[in-house]
């Protein structure tokens, strides 16, 4: 009766958007940095990817193609990189981009620390203009997948940012180097500027008419970025057609819904994120390989990748098949009773297992976890291996893992890439320097494999890199460190009836999609038909 | 921690250490406490790791959005929750009575975020009458900012369309927030004029013969609300603090989704500022109520007078 009063009262005014044409909305959750030197998680790194420009750029098949940076050299010890720029690329405040700009992006990139800063840190000594149009960079060491690293400098428009410095900051005359004023405005050369960012609500941007490439007539004229992942607002909005892309963090009851809904697809795109069971190789029983390799071949990957994970795929190695450098000849694990009995047998603990139960721990805010580590519990019991699950917090993994007596047996955790390439994961997992991280629970501490990455690393070349890499996984895979559980993908749902997604359209072709995250939202690609969305809003 | 609440996993040593300077939290926690002090009195409260902003500014971007869905739902709330006591009181033991009272214990039993989900459903989906998420629709001119308050500053400003449009987003949220209010304030006023009825002053006027009309206005309403207006004060102020899940489903930018939000992340300056917010507005409406009642009870007024 109230409702039905006020409804009265309100009046039955239309609810329609007065939003136009050609615009593509997609849902994430907040918070979004947009300043290049803060932001590196998934929604900072779309918008990143639309608003900025950078000296390369990543393409679907994996690989790296000029794009500010028309060519570049590299010195003959690999240590220096000559980029030479292309002239009469402007930034949304009508500048031109000039090599001081790239120069004044890296610097202010490392004196903040924050971002993407970690990748470059370690390798980049310094960078100079050597004119308007040529910047040099100087290595520290050589690091072979460097180009594929610069896909992270996102070149800033030095005038505007020190145009907007707040003077007391912490970072001397740069003051606080533009970092509030960055937080809600760009100051790039990408083809999307920003209209308006209202913390916690959206990001609204709109094409940049002086883009230096040209735009496709049906591409969009803006993308705003909707600050929510709650299933049933995204769930109205998807109905309504005010959304064109759902986040990937829903239910896998909402992409069912989305599935019977017209016009709708649910695309599955692999981002190079892959689910390990990281084994800690320094104590008893997963210190013994045979024991470890008894486990990987005991497993159900395939319960895992079908019932636990639908539309996730059985991890092949180390490395996500998706990512430059990926080996798809190294050998995969399977379930096999048979072999499984073998490698026990070979085991030094064989005789007492009783005495070895094995510690699994499970990441606490991540449900689905939980059925995974039951699943190996229960595989495990089949060959008399007892294993003890046990649910821990994020927080507190990350505090035991940092010393080997405090590691558990086995985590089951998720890992990234940091740059789309099979180094940075290869690096991240097995080099000795990263054990005590989340990133390597396995405590693996082998000289020969770490002088194996450091060497591969090195390697500029890709193709003998790649060779390099590849050796890795094998010898990776023979250690058996970890079981490589699935690689993961990301569910989107989106109105394939009025937008031409191309990482989408890939996906289903089964073509692979950009590895660098926050490029398959690349707004540039995508095509939108506002006259087809109104046919389905008729139809209704 | 500090670093992976705040700068990510991956910061540089030198960003960490920075800020453990900047947040004092190298020296003795007293100390740090003292600083801290010294800053609120000056007005800062310190920034926020979530917005990477002054939490001032959050506070003062936030808490309109979250104050004027209140207001909203507590205008709503009143003016139904005192119509429906108001009718079942007067039609006492009817089916009237007994719609009303089964609604009430729905409406009472039914958590705000429940309501919302069926009201983003229903109204989202199937009669797209009302817009489901934010303040005001993409491309509506937002007016100047007076107060914050988008329906206020609209009007002030003589935007009509804002005010209408902004009114229209604030009907799902605040609908589904009063909801619960609403029911009480209708059983609260209900039951209070039931037993006011039967008092010796009110047959009184009654005998006299002073009109049904009047009885009812002087006599009997205005005496049969002082509990509701107490009760209204407590609810309204808990609407401010309890409208998270509301807001998060509409995607309303407000002070309640920003509180939860830096708890989660344990951004300490920012929560502290929330918490003192929300205790002032508090106290402030529970003066606000005080006052109104001494207004409404000639009794208190006497009281306080040493009469």
């Amino acid at each position: 009766m109230v409702l039905v009063t006020l409804f009265l009262v309100l009046g039955v005014g239309s609810g329609a958007l007065a939003e136009s044409q050609k615009i593509v909305r997609f849902t994430e959750a907040w918070p979004t940095y947009i300043d290049p030197a803060i932001g590196n998680d998934f929604s900072s790194s779309v918008s990143l990817a639309n608003l900025y420009d950078t000296l390369v750029f990543p393409t679907y098949d994996g690989e790296i193609v000029p794009h500010l940076a028309t060519s570049w050299e590299v010195s003959d010890d690999h240590l220096t990189y000559t980029f030479y720029l292309r002239q009469g690329v402007k930034f949304h405040s009508g500048r031109e981009l000039k090599a001081d700009d790239v120069v004044f992006s890296m610097e202010r990139l490392l004196a903040i620390g924050q971002g993407y800063s970690y990748i470059f840190k370690p390798v980049v000594d310094k960078v100079e203009a050597v004119d308007d149009y040529t910047v040099r960079f100087t290595l520290k060491e050589p690091f072979g997948p460097f180009l594929y690293a610069l896909v992270r400098l996102y070149i800033l428009d030095k005038e505007e940012v020190l145009a907007h410095i707040e003077k007391n900051g912490e970072y001397g005359e740069y003051g606080d180097y533009g970092k509030k004023w960055l937080l809600t405005n760009d100051a790039g050369s990408g083809p999307y500027m920003v209209k308006e960012m209202k913390l916690e609500e959206y990001l609204h941007a709109v094409r940049f008419p002086d883009y230096w490439k040209q735009f496709d007539a049906d591409a969009p004229q803006e993308f705003k970025f909707i600050g929510t992942t709650e299933t049933a607002t995204v769930r109205t909005l998807m109905k309504k057609r005010e959304l064109e892309i759902s986040d990937f963090r829903q239910p896998a009851e909402f992409y069912e819904a989305m599935e019977k809904l017209e016009g709708v697809k649910v695309a599955k795109l692999f981002g190079g994120s892959t689910f390990y069971c990281m084994m800690h190789t320094q104590k008893p029983p997963t210190d013994d390989v045979h024991f470890r390799k008894a486990l990987a071949y005991i497993v159900d990957y395939e319960a895992i990748a079908k019932q636990i994970f639908p539309g996730a795929r059985q991890a092949q190695g180390p490395v996500s098949f998706i990512l430059p450098g990926h080996n798809p000849d190294v050998y995969q694990y399977t379930r096999n009773l048979e072999k499984a009995k073998e490698e026990l047998a070979q085991s030094k603990y064989a005789q007492e297992l009783d005495k070895y139960p094995v510690d699994l721990v499970w990441c606490a805010e991540v449900p689905d976890e939980e059925k995974v580590a039951l699943l190996i519990q229960s595989n495990a019991s089949e060959i008399g291996i007892t294993v003890n699950v046990i649910k821990t917090p994020w927080m507190k993994i990350m505090e035991e893992v940092a010393k080997p007596e405090t590691t558990a047996n086995m985590y089951l955790i998720f890992v990234s890439p940091h740059y789309a390439e099979a180094g940075s994961m290869i690096q991240s997992k097995y080099h000795s320097s990263s054990a005590g991280t989340w990133e390597q629970t396995e405590w693996l501490q082998d000289p020969e494999l770490d002088k194996m990455i450091e060497d591969a690393i090195a390697t500029v070349n890709d193709e003998e890199r790649f060779v390099k890499y590849r050796q890795i996984q094998d010898y990776v895979v023979e250690l058996c460190p970890s079981l490589f559980l699935i690689d993961q993908p990301e569910n989107y749902a989106y109105q394939d009836a009025y937008l031409d997604w191309i990482a989408a359209e890939r996906a289903e072709r089964g073509e692979k999609v950009n590895p660098v995250m926050g490029y398959n939202h690349y707004m540039v690609d995508m095509k939108v038909y506002p006259e087809k969305r109104e046919e389905l809003l008729q139809k209704k | 921690m500090i670093r992976h609440a705040a700068l990510g996993p991956r910061a540089s040593q030198e960003a960490v250490e920075a800020l453990r300077a900047r947040l004092h939290l190298d020296k003795p926690i007293y100390i740090q406490y003292l600083y801290w002090l010294k800053s609120v009195a000056q007005g800062d409260f310190g920034e926020s790791l979530f917005t990477r902003r002054p939490v001032v500014e959050d506070v003062k971007e936030f808490l309109p959005a979250t104050l004027e869905l209140a207001l909203f739902a507590g205008v709503f709330m009143t003016l139904f929750g005192l119509l429906l006591g108001i009718l079942s009181a007067r039609h006492a033991n009817t089916w009237i009575d007994d719609l009303v009272r089964v609604l009430s214990y729905l409406g009472i039993a039914t958590p705000a975020f429940v309501v919302a989900i069926v009201l983003l459903l229903v109204f989202g989906m199937y009669y797209e009458i009302f817009p489901t998420i934010g303040r005001l629709t993409p491309g509506v001119t937002v007016p100047p900012r007076i107060t914050g308050l988008l329906t206020l500053d609209s009007l002030l400003t003589g935007h009509f369309h804002a005010f209408w449009d902004a009114l229209k987003h604030l009907f799902l949220p605040g609908v589904s927030l009063s909801l619960g209010g609403l029911f009480q304030e209708a059983r609260i006023t209900r039951s209070s004029m039931l037993e006011n009825a039967k008092k010796d002053y009110v047959s009184a006027a009654r005998a006299y013969g002073v009109p049904e009309r009047v009885v009812f206005a002087r006599y009997l309403f205005k005496p049969s609300v002082i509990p509701t207006v107490s009760i209204l004060g407590l609810d309204f102020a808990s609407l401010i603090g309890n409208a998270f899940l509301v807001e998060l489903l509409f995607n309303w930018p407000g002070l309640s989704r920003y509180g939860i939000n830096v708890m989660l992340r344990k951004d300490v300056e920012a929560i502290v500022a929330v918490v003192m917010v929300l205790g002032i507005v508090f106290t402030v409406v529970n003066i606000i109520v005080d006052l109104l009642v001494a207004y409404l009870d000639p009794r208190i007024r006497l009281v306080a007078r040493g009469e």
